[in-house]
């Protein structure tokens, strides 16, 4: 027979860890509104500066039928220094949300070193960074408390010496992999190419453009400010993304687990009220006895 | 008059979306004007402030970071970094253009814009 007194106490723990998660569900459902609102804003923005850099490099490529004649442009086909981003949450308890990214770096890592590149992990968020310095993976960059506040200027920092490593040729690629937020219940894992700039991802043929003035006009003075904004922003949006996606998925995980919790209670009540009613028969067969022998 | 589609984007959202008869920006080869039906073109635009004719012959200012425009022959695109419009009745104007002046003093253009840019924001403030 379990122990009455044990069955109560776990009740009682139990209890303290549904209030524990639905408190959490509560502030992650309030920050999440926050967030997903910041993201909201900076899409728009973000969509209109792919819509600039897709018109100019439309009139780039109309300009030489050869492609685009740009550094940021250029396509390596065989990349031999690779930057690989990823971005991950600086907490835990927000269920498969950081380790599908890592899932998904880990397969880039794969796949980048059996076609024999040199791989540089940068990592943004605590979870990420922990999970490969604990299996002994190098990293480049290693940046806590930047997913949890994205600020724009430490996103541009950091993906500034990138872009500089890139155009200096000291690597021919970045890859940025981060979890995005589709919506309240589904988070996305999104991987990106920030340089060379994807043209595949860029719609080109979308509006034949007659004549396109381009002021500055001498260099790629514009090109280059646009590339570079453009890199920063998808970085920050990055960033934003991802934390709206992480209070989603902990919002959904702590809903979970009160829930869990709650079922938890119901089954041990009534294994409780079992083990109360046994003790109870087993008391009265007792008396009852007794009392028949002292007949 | 024929009106354009004026569109001013920052990080922080659309800030402008409306129908416009003229606009002036800071280029950052010089200020130039842009009416409804201009010939396709991209330019930078310089620490300054826009000027907004509005439909119903006002004058909207907003000051701005640098950024992007972009205009073709239907509409105009602007893609600026931070943008404070200065409106409203003398004190929320007040408070605009304080505002403006520490968004200017942030921008990372020339010593010679921004002063440019802050002496034209202090002007409309003398204005009402």
């Amino acid at each position: 027979m379990a122990n009455l007194k044990e069955i109560k106490r776990k009740i009682s723990s139990v209890k303290n860890t549904q209030k524990t998660t639905r408190a959490m569900k509560l502030v992650s459902s309030a920050k999440l509104k926050r967030a997903e609102e910041v993201a909201k804003r900076s899409k728009v923005y973000a969509a209109k500066l792919t819509e600039l850099l897709n018109e100019i490099a439309q009139k780039m490529q109309q300009n030489n039928t050869d492609g685009i004649d740009n550094v940021f442009f250029k396509e390596n086909q065989n990349p031999k220094n690779v930057d690989v981003v990823f971005v991950t949450a600086d907490k835990g308890l927000c269920g498969g949300f950081n380790f599908q990214t890592i899932k998904r770096t880990n397969k880039v890592l794969a796949e980048l070193r059996n076609s024999g590149a040199n791989i540089r992990l940068n990592g943004i968020g605590k979870k990420g960074i922990a999970y490969y310095n604990y299996n002994g993976v190098a990293m480049k960059t290693m940046i806590d408390d930047l997913s949890s506040a994205p600020d724009y200027k430490r996103a541009k920092e950091f993906i500034d010496g990138l872009t500089e490593d890139y155009v200096e040729g000291r690597t021919d690629k970045i890859i940025l992999i981060y979890n995005g937020y589709v919506n309240m219940i589904t988070q996305e894992i999104n991987q990106q190419q920030l340089l060379p700039v994807d043209t595949a991802s860029l719609d080109l043929n979308s509006v034949s453009l007659s004549e396109l003035e381009v002021e500055p006009d001498e260099d790629d003075t514009l090109m280059n400010a646009l590339v570079k904004k453009y890199l920063e922003y998808s970085m920050y949006y990055a960033l934003l993304n991802s934390l709206a996606a992480e209070h989603s998925a902990r919002m959904q995980a702590m809903d979970a687990a009160t829930s869990n919790a709650k079922e938890m209670v119901k089954k041990l009540s009534v294994k409780y009220n079992k083990a109360r009613q046994e003790a109870i028969t087993t008391e009265l067969i007792e008396i009852i006895s007794g009392m028949e022998s002292m007949k | 008059m024929k009106l354009m589609k004026l569109e001013i984007v920052t990080p922080d959202g659309v800030i402008f979306n409306d129908e416009v008869k003229q606009v002036t920006l800071p280029g950052s080869e010089g200020e130039f004007g842009v009416l409804a039906d201009h010939a396709a073109l991209v330019s930078l635009l310089d620490t300054g402030v826009i000027v907004i004719d509005t439909t119903d012959n006002k004058e909207i200012s907003v000051a701005v970071d640098s950024g992007y425009v972009k205009v073709d022959e239907e509409k105009t695109l602007c893609v600026v970094d931070g943008a404070v419009a200065l409106s409203g009745d003398d004190s929320s104007l007040a408070a605009a253009i304080e505002e403006a002046k520490e968004l200017l003093d942030k921008s990372k253009n020339s010593a010679t814009a921004i002063a440019a840019a802050k002496s034209k924001v202090e002007s409309i403030g003398k204005r009402y």
